[in-house]
């Protein structure tokens, strides 16, 4: 099907996403929920984009293509929008994300500098006991990425979001971490999150904090 | 909503099976809070991984907060702040010697908020173990252990033939099966222009025509009973008042989209709903209206109802999906709709109470007597209730368009004790605030949306004038924040943020607090994040010297 993202025309298959469209066109949105090997989520909200007989913008990840559509990445609502998210995600972080993490990344794209808001932000907690992978719950912003990993790639649901609003955030197994859970080790959750908050434990860290 | 739970839900449990929300809320009524041991047991018997029965222990209020052999629960909701502020929950706190949410082991007694109860009409209400006093004496009646069931005022009507004031007769199902093809009663709903009345507003009659083409044999119909909004008990009333109704709009519904099965999903905030739906449905399949075979037509048509357990956000019907397939109740992103992919993965109706108690009406009058009854408004009638600073509060059926001035000051009476409106919120937490300038605005879709405003579910709440309304900002953003599902970002950081610039006593920055309502009513996921920011731009808008702004 033909829709056009910015005045160019692009072909897409039937099914086709939005986001899919824009990235084929060569135009890019920003994103932090989603990850091209999982099923979007729709949660993030900085893929929002403009899209013909839309009262307003519409999450990119989410939204299927029609014959025609007319998709505008420029939308100004959806730019200021994407620019608070980011800052209100900073926001709940009780430090700024290492520098080399998607978060981080994308605050640097959008220009979000220091968060502005004052208030409560997630309480330190880690779960350091398993030989591979750590947990630092304070780092997660609930982008559901990691269970969507486990559910999606490895099948072994050993990851869970917990709680709601503002305290929610995931688990691993019955919330006494991945030790006790039906955790395979495969990384796969490591290797999408976007904030540091899972991250694999290298024989280099190891070896770094025996030194 | 992830599929592959779905299909180890499919493979282990049957629909009409206990939930993993209803076997947690089990164990925590018996041990007072749930325990690994528990975990383990509700995911081995519905065949959910145990940390996904983990993630649904840690989502909704009954099961996260501690409860003792005798639970007091006590109204936090819209009516009984603007009855009480916080008089009646600081009155419990003294009285008990508890924090919300603290239990006494030793005098087995234990203090916990739900929003809300459903006795608007006699706020403030308090719950204790399954007896919901109200109203004067309530607070001290519980302190003295002497709660007794408030009474509720009987429901009346403005109109001379009511279609939901009265008790259910299923002469439209009757009349239906007798004489009309499932299309033909499909058409007929979608010509009496029945519109959802859950707040929506989405014309029924095209979601069943959606239903009704999706692919395969097997169809639900799900009706909607977590009326969450504060304020509001008009579901309440016909669930408890009048169930065959209900009943009888779902069995109507399930013969014009070709369903088998009707699921009611009831909160938990209402003990009796659940007892008096089943009663209900136990009559009517004594009678041959639901079973295998209704009334020997060969239509076949089950109801079974299920329990939620303390959130908000179920009323939205993905997550309230996602409640009655027994996991946590956070909200998803549509497509795919219901109409296409709902409950277990099949093509699903999901409909307010009281749309589908409009159903038997349209059946046995016909669309054009039921597009009739509210001339030059939209089609149908509508109920209303009115909380308790009103002199006569209650359920009221009324027809779309009389003035908002109209209803408050003869359906109800105006206020009592010789209070003044200052203003009044229609349609719950999500819905703007009227002032009292502006009341002569016609209760109908069109000109309260002008107004900023909405008819959502239908809840009429006043505020006296001895009401501050930085104080209604600040309630309503803690319930905003509180209830938050916490799957999209704007919601989940937002409502939180500007809940603390309302509840910190510092001036509010008007600027960024406008820019947060933006980012809220552009990027939220669903109409929580979308709908919370309407109340405060009202109150922006007519009352902004007493917000304390900078």
């Amino acid at each position: 099907m033909r829709v056009s993202v910015d005045g160019a025309p692009v072909e897409v298959p039937a099914g086709a996403t939005v986001l899919e469209a824009v990235r084929a066109a060569g135009g890019d949105v920003p994103t932090l929920c989603f990850d091209e090997r999982l099923s979007p989520f729709g949660a993030c909200r900085l893929c929002l984009v403009g899209v013909d007989g839309a009262p307003a913008p519409v999450a990119a990840c989410t939204t299927p293509c029609r014959e025609g559509m007319r998709v505008d990445t420029g939308d100004e609502r959806a730019a200021r929008a994407a620019r608070a998210v980011v800052e209100l995600l900073l926001s709940e972080l009780p430090a700024a994300p290492e520098p080399h993490t998607e978060l981080a990344a994308l605050a640097r794209r959008l220009g979000v500098g220091e968060p502005r808001w004052p208030g409560a932000t997630h309480e330190a907690d880690h779960d350091l006991r398993h030989p591979y992978l750590a947990l630092r719950h304070e780092l997660c912003i609930s982008c559901g990425r990691c269970v969507r990993a486990c559910d999606e790639i490895q099948g072994a649901f050993a990851l869970t979001a917990t709680g709601r609003g503002f305290t929610a955030n995931v688990a691993a197994g019955i919330g006494a971490g991945f030790r006790d859970s039906a955790c395979v080790s495969c990384g796969a959750c490591a290797d999408t999150c976007p904030t540091g908050a899972i991250t694999e434990i290298s024989l280099l860290d190891l070896a770094t904090e025996a030194a | 909503m992830s599929r592959n739970l779905v299909s180890l839900l499919n493979r282990t449990s049957a629909i009409g099976a206990p939930t993993a929300v209803e076997l947690l809320a089990a164990a925590h009524a018996e041990h007072g809070g749930i325990t690994d041991e528990d975990v383990r047991a509700v995911a081995a018997r519905t065949g959910l991984p145990e940390a996904t029965v983990h993630g649904v222990a840690t989502f909704y209020d009954d099961l996260r907060v501690p409860a003792a052999a005798r639970q007091v629960r006590v109204c936090t909701g819209t009516a009984c702040f603007a009855a009480a502020r916080e008089r009646h929950v600081d009155a419990l706190r003294a009285g008990l010697g508890l924090e919300l949410g603290e239990v006494d082991d030793g005098a087995g007694t234990g203090l916990s908020e739900a929003v809300c109860l459903g006795f608007c009409h006699s706020a403030p209400a308090v719950r204790d173990g399954d007896v919901v006093d109200a109203g004067p004496g309530a607070v001290e009646r519980v302190l003295r252990g002497a709660a007794r069931a408030a009474p509720e005022p009987p429901a009346r009507s403005l109109l001379a033939e009511p279609a939901l004031v009265r008790a259910g007769t299923w002469a439209g199902l009757r009349r239906a099966l007798a004489a009309m093809t499932p299309a033909e009663v499909l058409d007929e709903v979608r010509a009496a222009e029945l519109l959802g009345r859950g707040g929506a507003g989405f014309p029924a009659g095209v979601k069943w025509g959606f239903a009704a083409g999706a692919p395969g044999t097997e169809r639900v119909i799900v009706a909607n009973g977590d009326e969450g909004d504060p304020g509001s008990y008009i579901d309440k009333h016909l669930m408890e008042r009048s169930p065959e109704l209900l009943l009888e709009g779902m069995a109507l519904a399930g013969y014009a989209t070709g369903a088998s099965r009707g699921v009611v999903l009831v909160r938990s905030e209402y003990p009796a709903s659940r007892p008096a739906l089943e009663a209900a449905i136990a009559a009517a399949r004594a009678e041959g209206l639901l079973g295998a075979d209704v009334l020997g037509s060969g239509f076949a048509f089950e109801v079974h109802v299920t329990e939620g357990a303390g959130s908000y956000v179920v009323g939205e019907e993905t997550a309230l999906l996602a409640c009655a397939e027994g996991l946590r109740g956070t909200v998803s992103a549509r497509p795919p709709f219901p109409a296409e992919r709902g409950l277990r993965g099949l093509p699903t109706v999901v409909h307010n109470i009281e749309t589908l108690c409009n159903v038997p009406w349209i059946a046995e009058r016909g669309a054009e007597a039921f597009r009739a009854m509210s001339p030059g408004g939209t089609a149908g009638s509508k109920l209303v209730c009115f909380n308790e600073r009103f002199a006569r509060p209650g359920v009221v059926e009324v027809p779309f368009g009389l003035t908002v001035r109209a209803l408050c000051e003869e359906a109800a009476g105006g206020l009592r004790d010789g209070h003044a409106i200052k203003a009044v919120q229609i349609g719950g937490p999500l819905g703007g605030i009227l002032p009292a300038a502006l009341l002569d605005t016609p209760f109908d879709l069109a000109p309260l949306a002008q107004a900023g405003c909405m008819v959502g579910h239908g809840s009429i709440v006043a505020f006296d004038e001895t009401t501050s309304m930085r104080e209604v900002a600040r309630h309503l953003l803690r319930f905003g924040a509180h209830e938050s599902c916490g799957t999209c970002f704007p919601c989940r950081i937002g409502l939180q943020r500007a809940h603390e610039a309302f509840a910190s006593g510092a001036p509010v920055d008007r600027a960024r607090l406008e820019e947060l309502l933006e980012t809220l009513e552009v990027a939220s996921l669903c109409a929580h994040g979308g709908g919370m920011p309407a109340p405060i731009r009202s109150l922006l808008a007519h009352f902004p010297d007493e917000l304390g702004l900078c």
